[in-house]
């Protein structure tokens, strides 16, 4: 008796929260949530609009996505942070982080959720650097890339290739733990270490990125060195906070 | 002209102390703040009026030669200490508003749903 019935089958699968945080990201999100539910027409999109000044609200709101709109801009973290609670509230069982300016492609989402299901991990990281892969950028961003998968590496014991990737699939445990601790501004690489200190498994997956559908960077020139800065005190800070204890 | 210099210091922290009172009274600054602010002036009020004669002692006791240098060096300090515990406030605030903006469009985006299925009016 190896039949089962497709609500059994519909039972056993994961509820699938797919996270979009947008600022100013009205120009991508059009090519970037259909293709998802296209792809993954099962798995349930939350738009977070973070008071984008653009018209990413109304676009959003003709897209087939759950559209939440913060009053006032939060930064990356904190609309990240939103989807965190709605994914913990509703009790789902995957959250996935996709950026909203197209850079994290639809058809390797579900590269991450293997990846989750298949490692026994709390988070999977999606690399553009494990396996050979490659990515185009500049030399400094890579290097600053490198510096900080090597620094998490050393921290996690375990290896890291692409500590600034905000392309993660999390599961109830990790979810959990972001929804009480995240950080505001360039999240992802403190985001490891928290994980890492309350004894959440992490892993990578590779995957292939494309470049940026819209818009520009947000890290760049000058700020490039105040995000090396920032990320580097945010580090040593959470080396020496009190850890979170994840559920 | 000790004196007058006396007199000039001793109004100026009655000024601000009343001038903390009046605040108080207005609801101008929190119960958090107002404690302290109120035990600041009441030291400084203190400090001028009985308290710089002992300056020169204490400022013996602990080494300093120069009176004046002691007691700019208490201001800094206790100016540093207020500083930070400003920071530590406003850090915890932006944490509540953090909180406050996610829940309130949680549940706006909840209202909006809830009214499209027409179970709110």
């Amino acid at each position: 008796m190896n039949t089962v019935s497709k609500s059994e089958k519909r039972d056993r699968e994961p509820r699938v929260l797919i996270i979009i945080p947008a600022f100013n990201e009205a120009a991508s999100l059009p090519q970037l949530v259909p293709r998802i539910r296209e792809l993954c027409p099962r798995y349930d999109t939350a738009i977070i609009n973070d008071a984008s000044t653009d018209d990413t609200l109304r676009v959003a709101h003709a897209l087939p996505a759950r559209v939440i709109s913060l009053p006032c801009n939060l930064g990356i973290g904190g609309a990240m942070q939103t989807g965190f609670c709605i994914a913990r509230d509703e009790s789902y069982d995957i959250a996935v982080q996709v950026d909203g300016d197209g850079q994290h492609p639809a058809d390797q989402l579900h590269l991450l959720i293997q990846g989750l299901q298949q490692s026994g991990c709390d988070i999977v990281i999606g690399s553009r650097f494990l396996n050979g892969g490659e990515f185009q950028s500049t030399v400094a961003r890579r290097l600053g890339i490198r510096i900080f998968s090597l620094w998490l590496s050393a921290i996690c014991h375990t290896r890291i290739t692409d500590a600034t990737s905000g392309f993660r699939a999390l599961n109830r445990r990790a979810i959990e733990l972001f929804s009480r601790s995240y950080a505001e501004d360039y999240p992802e690489v403190e985001a490891i270490v928290v994980a890492h200190r309350a004894g959440l498994r992490i892993c990578e997956v590779p995957v292939a990125m494309s470049a940026r559908v819209q818009g520009v960077s947000s890290i760049g020139g000058l700020r490039s060195v105040g995000y090396m800065v920032k990320v580097s005190l945010a580090i040593l800070m959470c080396s020496i906070r009190r850890r979170q204890i994840a559920s | 002209m000790q004196t007058y210099g006396h007199s000039v210091v001793f109004t100026t922290t009655l000024v601000v102390f009343l001038f903390v009172l009046w605040l108080v009274r207005r609801h101008s600054i929190g119960e958090r703040f107002a404690g302290l602010w109120l035990l600041i002036s009441v030291s400084l009020l203190i400090a001028s009026s009985v308290g710089y004669r002992y300056l020169f002692l204490i400022a013996g006791l602990v080494g300093v030669p120069y009176a004046p240098s002691a007691l700019f060096f208490l201001a800094i300090a206790g100016l540093t200490l207020l500083i930070i515990e400003l920071f530590a406030w406003v850090s915890k605030l932006n944490d509540r508003t953090r909180v406050l903006t996610q829940q309130l469009a949680l549940l706006r985006e909840r209202f909006d749903r809830e009214q499209t299925a027409g179970r709110v009016r």
